[in-house]
């Protein structure tokens, strides 16, 4: 049969082996485990039923997570994509300077969430800070912001906002040089400002472009870890927890392998409502 | 095909990332951030190494919480290190249970075993078995800068009752001094305070009932009461600016640059001091003070009990003989001697602490000579998980989250779930 | 006409106004690195009172204490080797399943092909505990395969999909005139299938390399031995110790980041191209 039979069975089997054994398999086990108390060594043997979620839900710290999260996820919608729309609106433009712009723009984007997480930290920093200086040039005392709890997680959503909104930003330049201008030569011949322009054709043709960078944003917003830990391990106080740093300390550090099992189901129960809502609004739309 | 492949490759791969080849690579970790004290151990495994040819004594330093952390993790390890620096308690039972520590009992028998204070040996015994080689002993207490208290007129040799310290703490914020030097960041550091009220408050006695799981446990009354006086303090704002995210390190190198009066820690902060002042030398000796952690009204505890480490070394399953000697060299009187004279530690070892140059803390080692009850600290000797909670209710508290009695019963909840049968 | 109305955007916008606004925002954004970059230049006495500003003295010693020791160097390599044997592999096995997805229908094709791009809806991070117990049960603990192998199975969802859609949207002349020729299946996809894959192999090799250039929680779980540290542990490792002394810090993290920054700088001339590309179209 041409070897159809042989590239089934030579190509298929790595990608499924590997996957199944890394992805499928231990998403399973998380389930299973999540329903145990269990410390990793040997095998799982304290049957608890659902008390892992119950504790979770009580869980000052955890409920501290999710409100992070949802907070992560409105401000970047409401902050960070106007924001990167109105200046891939101001670049998308060829002029003199443009690229170099959209570049420096873009840099944020390209380190790695770690790396710019502990870059901040050192703004941040009360004794040695941008910020320390700043607030003192101006007279103020300095603030220490990563340690105040009201003031720390609004310092990580700037962090949030400076690294990604570059990436945001050319993804709608890309959607916006691809609008037919002769549309907008259309609209201005018919009258219209530059702002209906802007609401009744710029905006609604950029709509898969929108919807794209929705998904990313959402879905980048529920993972935050490596952004987190350099700048604040999830304190003070548990006042910047996310949902994965706080699986991470207070399920793999302390090797609750059952409690952190539950918060991995909780992560994936989560990240399915939005891929299902969200193929729904799409689906429903086009 | 592919298998040989990716058994070239793994190969290949492991032979770029093995150690140095050495017969027998003994690998030591340690959590010691002074370079001198770490040098101290760095100089006595080269010793070790040319008493004995084709055997290499590798010391890995990993920092104090990043270790506490990846312990867990890092015990699972096929390729873990031979020998671990250790705390004790209920972490090192969890340890033991696990089955990843080597059971010493038969090497230490004999001439090693008496070479060290028996409350050493007991503190690494488990159900009769030694599973560690102690090394130094700690107390905690109150470091002040002298000429901070003189300028606030604060007599440091008055304070014996939580109300004189109170009153401390007020005068010194009145003479615009930070009172107290306080490293939140790594939690631990706060639950001192927590605990040591609740031995104050109840002694010996309410510690073991808590165990025993005797009434309330963690919830009953000295634990509630030490979360209220802890209250009391934080109330009165006696911590520097920002406290909550500072490190232990960078606590250590704060109060070392003179930024506040006191700090409640363990002896072994001054090495911490030392490595992070901005002048690598800190408080000097002679303006350095300390007194013992002031008594509550109406506590059952002893004045002379102590809140403290007792720490060690572990070897793990596993690991070369050679591990085990080199902490038989380790432990020698000579070597032990040096470090108490050189000041970086109290040793365990008999007959040692008379080398101990440094006043305060050869005041501490005769503290913990006279307790008769010297408590480790909670985050270790409750295990990892209801350590953890300790930990995090005492920052709850300075952080004015949580309630005292919401803290103890928060520890006594995860003392319970971490003994009905966990595993 | 009348006004040189720009029809890229829609919105009209004073030049110098623009400039000016465009200024700021590459200020703020810049700041942050370029103060890192200076910091490492500057003693820590200097660092406190002036961060903002040039150093007062250049410290040449804080990066080359850090480039003349072996501990940076290691860190690169371990990255390197990671994520080349994590792109190389998931190369490989995205682009083969691909291809039976591509062109061979068989019952239960499309199942199987939904269930690995289910890989795509969540993060590694949910499996963590798990996964975590598995690479240790099957002894991959402290090794480059127990970063490498995970990686590669969480990459494989996006790497199917990049490559699924690209070969779909070959010409299916080719395939039936091979099929014709007698060609098999295995001798399209290596001497026809691969050559022509050169963009998409390009574009998800880097993805690939890139993401786990600077992954981070599945080395933390995975690796306790500091020799096999990739970057991203070795400088949070090295802020632990210095934790005190920022002016090292800010030089390790400039470091760090160089390899980054640097091929961006060189890769931007491929971005620039295809994004001025996208703006001449139409």
């Amino acid at each position: 049969m041409n070897g159809k039979l042989a590239v089934v069975l030579l190509f298929l089997p790595p990608a499924l082996f590997l996957f199944t054994l890394f992805v499928a398999l231990p998403m399973g086990e998380a389930a299973w485990y999540s329903v145990y108390n269990w410390n990793g060594y040997g095998t799982p043997e304290n049957f608890v039923g659902l008390k892992n979620y119950i504790l979770l839900f009580h869980d000052r710290a955890f409920r501290s997570a999710l409100v992070n999260n949802l907070l992560i996820i409105v401000v970047s919608l409401a902050v960070q994509l106007p924001l990167a729309f109105a200046l891939a609106v101001l670049v998308a433009d060829r002029f003199r300077g443009a690229v170099t712009f959209r570049m420096i723009f873009f840099v944020p984007y390209i380190l790695a969430e770690v790396a710019a997480g502990l870059i901040w930290r050192f703004v941040y920093d009360g004794d040695y800070g941008l910020v320390a200086k700043a607030a003192t040039a101006v007279g103020f005392a300095a603030p220490y912001v990563l340690a105040d709890r009201d003031l720390a997680m609004y310092a990580i959503l700037v962090v949030i906002v400076w690294k990604y909104f570059g990436f945001h930003m050319m993804i709608y330049i890309a959607g916006l040089q691809q609008i037919d201008p002769n549309l907008y030569e259309a609209a201005h011949i018919d009258g219209a400002t530059g702002r209906q322009i802007l609401w009744r054709v710029t905006l609604p043709m950029l709509r898969p472009t929108i919807m794209l960078s929705v998904f990313f944003a959402v879905l980048g917003s529920i993972q935050f870890f490596d952004l987190i830990m350099p700048l604040t391990k999830g304190g003070p106080s548990d006042s910047t927890q996310t949902i994965v740093t706080y699986l991470y300390t207070y399920g793999v550090t302390r090797m609750r392998i059952g409690f952190g099992s539950a918060v991995g189901v909780v992560l994936f129960l989560i990240c399915v409502a939005f891929a299902f809502g969200y193929n729904r609004i799409r689906t429903h739309h086009d | 095909m592919f298998e040989r492949i990716i058994a070239t490759a793994f190969a290949l791969v492991t032979s770029i990332s093995a150690a140095g080849a050495a017969n027998v690579n003994v690998k030591l970790l340690h959590v010691e951030q002074n370079p001198q004290a770490s040098g101290f151990l760095k100089e006595i495994a080269r010793r070790y190494a040319i008493e004995h040819p084709g055997v290499n004594v590798e010391i890995q330093y990993l920092e104090n919480e990043a270790y506490k952390k990846k312990m867990t993790t890092l015990l699972q390890s096929p390729d873990r290190p031979h020998i671990i620096y250790s705390w004790g308690g209920g972490v090192l039972r969890e340890q033991v249970e696990a089955g990843v520590i080597e059971d010493l009992s038969a090497s230490m028998a004999g001439s090693w075993q008496e070479r060290f204070n028996p409350a050493g040996i007991q503190a690494y015994t488990l159900n009769g078995k030694i599973y560690g080689v102690p090394m130094q002993v700690s107390q905690v207490g109150f470091f002040y800068n002298r000429d901070l208290f003189a300028k606030a007129r604060v007599d440091a040799g008055a304070i014996k009752t939580w109300d004189d310290l109170l009153a401390a703490v007020k005068k010194l914020k009145a003479a615009g001094i930070t009172p107290i030097i306080a490293g939140g960041a790594d939690k631990w550091p706060l639950h001192f305070y927590w605990t040591h009220l609740a031995i104050r408050n109840g002694g010996k006695g309410a510690f073991e009932a808590a165990l025993r799981g005797d009434g309330e446990g963690f919830a009953a009354a000295p634990f509630v009461k030490a979360g209220e006086q802890f209250r009391q303090l934080v109330d009165l704002e006696p911590f520097q600016p920002g406290f909550l995210g500072v490190t232990f390190p960078q606590s250590s190198g704060q109060f070392g640059d003179g930024k506040g009066a006191m700090v409640l820690q363990g002896n072994f902060m001054l090495n911490s001091m030392r490595a992070n002042s901005a002048d690598k030398k800190g408080v000097p000796d002679e303006k350095l003070g300390w007194f013992a952690f002031p008594t509550t009204a109406g506590g059952k505890g002893e004045a002379s009990d102590t809140l403290g480490g007792l720490n060690g070394w572990l070897v793990t399953k596993g690991a070369p003989t050679q591990a085990v000697d080199f902490l038989k060299f380790l432990s020698r009187p000579e070597f032990q001697r040096e470090a108490a004279a050189r000041g970086f530690f109290i040793p365990v070892v008999k007959g040692t602490q008379d080398a101990i140059a440094n006043p305060i803390l050869r005041h501490i080692a005769e503290n913990i000579g006279r307790s008769r009850y010297h408590q480790i600290f909670y985050d270790q000797a409750l295990g990892p998980s209801v350590g953890a909670v300790v930990n995090d209710v005492s920052a709850d508290i300075a952080a004015k989250v949580m309630t005292p009695k919401e803290a103890a019963q928060a520890v006594q909840q995860a003392w319970q779930l971490a003994n009905q049968g966990s595993r | 006409m009348t006004d040189p109305v720009r029809y890229d955007t829609p919105v009209t916008i004073a030049p110098l106004l623009r400039i000016a606004i465009l200024l700021l925002v590459a200020g703020l954004v810049l700041i942050p690195l370029v103060a890192t970059v200076l910091g490492g230049f500057k003693s820590l006495g200097d660092l406190r009172v002036n961060p903002f500003g040039l150093p007062e003295s250049w410290e040449w010693d804080n990066y080359w204490s850090i480039l003349s020791g072996p501990r940076y160097w290691h860190l690169l390599l371990n990255s390197l080797i990671i994520s080349v044997l994590t792109a190389v592999l998931t190369l490989a096995a995205a682009s083969m399943a691909a291809f039976v997805f591509a062109h061979v229908r068989f019952f239960g094709s499309r199942l199987l092909l939904q269930y690995l791009l289910l890989g795509l809806l969540f993060p590694a991070a949910t499996a963590i505990l798990p996964l975590f117990i598995k690479i240790r049960d099957l002894g991959l603990l402290d090794t480059y395969w127990g970063v490498v192998l995970p990686q590669v199975a969480f990459g494989l969802g996006m790497s199917i999909l990049l490559f699924h859609n690209f070969f779909r949207q070959l010409p299916g002349e080719l395939f039936d005139a091979a099929l014709v020729d007698g060609c098999g299946y295995i001798r399209f996809f290596r001497y026809v299938t691969l050559p022509l894959s050169r963009p998409i192999i390009a574009v998800v090799g880097v993805i690939v390399f890139v993401h786990s250039w600077n992954s981070y929680l599945l080395p933390l779980v995975v690796l306790n031995r500091d020799s096999l540290y990739p970057w991203p542990l070795g400088m949070m490792a090295y802020q632990g110790e210095y934790s005190t002394d920022w002016q090292l810090v800010l030089a390790f993290v400039t470091l760090t980041i160089l390899p980054a920054v640097c091929m961006f700088i060189v890769a931007q001339k491929y971005l620039v191209a295809g994004l001025t590309a996208g703006a001449v179209k139409g």
